[in-house]
């Protein structure tokens, strides 16, 4: 039943491409493996399809109104432009054909090189992923200058592993601050090898490389605050994770923390703020969005008439009462709960972007001040979405504890598109159909291309991890024919490092004494 | 055997009601065959979701036989705290307007993205799968995306032109101009039986005069509301009937009166089309960092590939 694709008799033949689907110690269940990349791309083509017909009859409506009147018998539905197959999921023979041609041309690109052949691809500005020096031990001095120079790759791991994998965040980060804070002979050390990293991630993301660039030298540091705040909660506990922040800033985070407070004047006042949004109302809503952007702008404001006394009242108000905690936990329901995460969605990119335009390098002491002022507000932000979270993930457990049978229904009980009552709490706010007003044909255009791009991304980023979750572990199993060891490689990053779009070349390294 | 009490079927029906009006609300399908229990499970999971905080209803037994005053008292919660009829009448109206949604909830559905519950019909349990074929499917994927696109760019077209050309026909100012859907009720009336039964309806029942109520007590909480929600941008859920209009609008929440009857929030599309572009960076942002995770996964498995360089594009 399966002998309906031309490429299979190829796999049988050559043995050479087949992906097996058994990574070790996994029990090969239903669709287990890559049947379940190929099941979502399947099931995302026959939605896309779906959507596509939909679509086409609205068209045909509109076009229908916008002909003579009255002329309507000879009218056919247009046929799907370059609707090729349909419904078909194989490709056709003549796709076959060239993809073939295609694996052929690569096959012969994959052929030994002596080291010599290297300085070209230098000339061109390629970098290599991964340097001679990782693999067989460099032979000669040439072979050195492959870009990603040797010493830097375990800075770069360390680095990545610092803003990815928290867990090993117990090395302090190499970022200081200067005087008058603290001075640390590695910051010159970081600085003089960024540059060297930045030019070869430069080329490497071809045609980003500015903001890649620029990113890597001076996100890094701050992707570590992000990153330690980010994943660890609760909200940042341990100062020494968190570098680059003054000393006062630090006294601050030791004192915070998501227990009960000593109280005092701010706290009660933050409860009260925080209170109100509490209550199951519009302001409920209103609050939680209104925390996010004044308190960024607030700090970015701030940046240019400093107050410390200010920022550090606002950490303050972290602190919430006890039993304040225990009644907002009670009182949200698992819609609201969803509804909060909704708007927290965007935070942490926004974040992200502030924090990355900060410059590592302050020519200016009001510079690095301002500098300083602007990433404790956004690290008051940042607490302040974790503290929600916090409260959110309180809440969610507790509702969960009420009605643990409940919970498994979840996913079908998320209702799509109810209309929010923060907003339009009254009856008639849902009986009106509120009215999107557009001023003209390029913003209406502009519209439905961004509609449709963030629909995209969606599904883009769901079949991501389905297909990191099944892939990646094929190749780190190495259940493969070791003859198609490189060609599998290469589809595979191909896929997900490429969005299918790019492929790396992939070269013997086979040199010859 | 004693005759089964009088309201032993009353509560199954009450579950049942309650079942099919909140599948409406949830967009489900549902469908007459689900059997009581599971009915009743998922009545229980949309009122726990919804924050209804009775235990006596969720200790109710799941073969329907008892709870018709619970179910009354959960009715009268429904009602009030989720607008329930409201949202009803507004789910199954006719729309009249070119409708679009503002927002992306539809893309959360839980199980319509990855299809983590199918299986590719061509494989069955079999766990082979060529990554070429992979390639391929991903390859009309994004074809299939960008067709859309075009197809989306051409509605729009038609879409503009159509309100372009009724401009000044439509008697409530402010809208302006027809929708697709007016301009076709006007072309082939004949099509709109369901359209004029709907006023018949509506008329018959004297809906004028809640009308008017509803009217007075809106612009009362529109007070409030705008004093609210002024700092805040709108979230608005569901769909918006677009209109066209030349001049941008002279405030951004739209509160201000109107010619027309009905007060309507309005908002431009140069706040959706703002908010939609934060929300695009932040997904892309999101994709990039599990692109780069996947890079540094493959870097490390490359170094276990014997005598290959891989040279990234």
């Amino acid at each position: 039943p399966h002998a309906a694709c031309g490429l299979r008799p190829a796999v049988r033949a050559g043995r050479r491409w087949g992906v097996t689907g058994r990574p070790v110690g996994r029990r090969v269940a239903d669709g287990a493996g890559p049947c379940r990349v190929a099941a979502a791309l399947a099931a995302a083509l026959g939605e896309g399809a779906e959507r596509r017909r939909e679509l086409e009859q609205r068209t045909a409506r509109s076009r229908a109104l916008l002909r003579c009147w009255g002329s309507e018998e000879d009218e056919q539905s247009q046929p799907e432009a370059g609707s090729s197959s349909g419904h078909e999921n194989r490709p056709s023979p003549k796709e076959l054909e060239e993809l073939e041609l295609l694996n052929r041309a690569l096959e012969k690109a994959l052929k030994v090189r002596k080291s010599i052949l290297k300085s070209p691809l230098e000339a061109q500005g390629a970098t290599g992923e991964k340097s001679a020096g990782e693999g067989p031990t460099p032979k000669n001095a040439e072979e050195q200058q492959v870009p990603v120079p040797v010493e830097d790759v375990p800075e770069n791991t360390k680095v990545r592993a610092v803003s990815k994998k928290p867990a090993s965040l117990k090395k302090p980060s190499p970022y200081q601050l200067r005087a008058p804070y603290r001075t640390d002979p590695d910051v010159k050390k970081l600085q003089r090898k960024a540059p060297a990293r930045c030019v070869s991630q430069g080329s490497r993301t071809a045609g980003k490389s500015s903001s890649k660039g620029v990113a890597c030298k001076q996100g890094r540091s701050h992707r570590t605050v992000i990153c330690a705040s980010d994943r660890e909660v609760p909200a940042p506990a341990e100062p020494q994770k968190i570098p680059g922040l003054s000393r006062s800033a630090l006294n601050e985070q030791q004192s915070f923390s998501v227990g009960d407070s000593a109280g005092g004047k701010n706290s009660v006042a933050a409860g009260k703020r925080l209170s109100d949004g509490g209550r199951k109302n519009c302001g409920f809503l209103g609050e939680s969005s209104k925390k996010e952007d004044p308190t960024t702008e607030g700090a970015l404001g701030r940046s240019t008439s400093p107050r410390t006394v200010t920022l550090q009242e606002k950490g303050c108000q972290l602190k919430l009462p006890l039993p304040y905690r225990k009644a907002y936990s009670r009182n949200s329901s698992p819609a609201e709960i969803e509804k909060e995460l909704k708007v927290l969605q965007d935070v942490p990119s926004l974040l992200s972007q502030y924090v990355e335009a900060e410059p590592a390098d302050h020519p200016t002491l009001e510079r690095e001040y301002e500098s300083l002022l602007t990433l404790e507000g956004l690290q008051t932000t940042v607490s302040q979405c974790l503290h929600k979270l916090q409260l959110l993930r309180t809440a969610m457990e507790s509702q969960m504890r009420l009605r643990p049978d409940c919970a498994g229904d979840i996913g079908s009980c998320s209702p799509a598109c109810v209309p929010p009552r923060g907003q339009m709490c009254d009856s008639a706010g849902i009986l009106a159909v509120p009215l999107l007003c557009y001023s003209s044909f390029q913003e209406l255009r502009d519209l439905f291309a961004l509609k449709l791009q963030v629909s995209m991304l969606h599904q883009e980023i769901a079949l991501q991890k389905v297909m990191m979750a099944e892939l990646l572990p094929v190749l780190e199993s190495r259940l493969y024919p070791e003859a198609s060891a490189a060609q599998l490689y290469r589809a595979i990053y191909t896929q997900l490092c490429e969005g299918g779009k790019r492929f790396p070349v992939l070269v013997r390294d086979e040199l010859v004494d | 055997p004693p005759p089964p009490p009088p309201f032993l079927l009353q509560s199954l029906d009450f579950w049942r009601l309650l079942y099919a009006l909140l599948k409406q609300i949830h967009g489900g399908k549902w469908t007459e065959s689900d059997a009581i229990d599971n009915q009743i499970r998922f009545v229980k999971s949309a009122l726990w979701y919804h924050g209804y905080g009775r235990p006596e209803l969720y200790r109710l037994p799941s073969d329907g036989s008892a709870g018709s005053r619970e179910l009354l008292l959960a009715f009268s919660w429904l009602l009030h705290r989720l607008s329930l009829l409201e949202q009803l009448l507004a789910r199954n109206r006719v729309k009249t307007g070119d409708e679009t949604s503002v927002c992306t909830c539809e893309d959360d559905l839980p199980n319509s993205q990855t299809g983590t519950t199918e299986r590719a019909p061509e494989y069955g349990l079999e766990d082979r799968v060529d990554v070429r074929y992979l390639q391929w499917l991903n390859g009309r994927l994004r074809f299939q995306w960008r067709s859309l696109h075009a197809q989306h760019q051409e509605q729009c077209k038609l879409l503009h032109k159509i309100h372009l050309f009724t401009s000044g026909s439509h008697m409530d100012q402010t809208l302006g101009h027809f929708s697709v859907t007016e301009t076709d009720l006007v072309r082939q009336p004949e099509n709109y039986k369901q359209v004029k039964t709907r006023e018949e309806e509506l008329q018959k029942e004297g809906f004028s005069a809640t009308a008017r109520k509803i009217e007075e007590s809106v612009e009362l909480k529109l007070l409030n509301l705008t004093h609210l929600c002024a700092p805040k941008k709108p979230q608005l859920h569901g769909s918006c009937r677009l209109v066209y209009r030349s001049k941008h609008p002279a405030s951004k929440m739209g509160f201000g009166r109107s010619v027309s009857k009905e007060p309507v929030s309005a908002v431009s599309a140069t706040e959706v089309i703002r908010e939609l572009q934060m929300r695009e960076a932040s997904l892309e942002r999101e994709l990039k960092q599990l692109q780069e995770e996947c890079r540094q996964r493959l870097d490390e498995i490359a170094e276990g590939l014997d005598g290959v360089i891989c040279i990234s594009p």
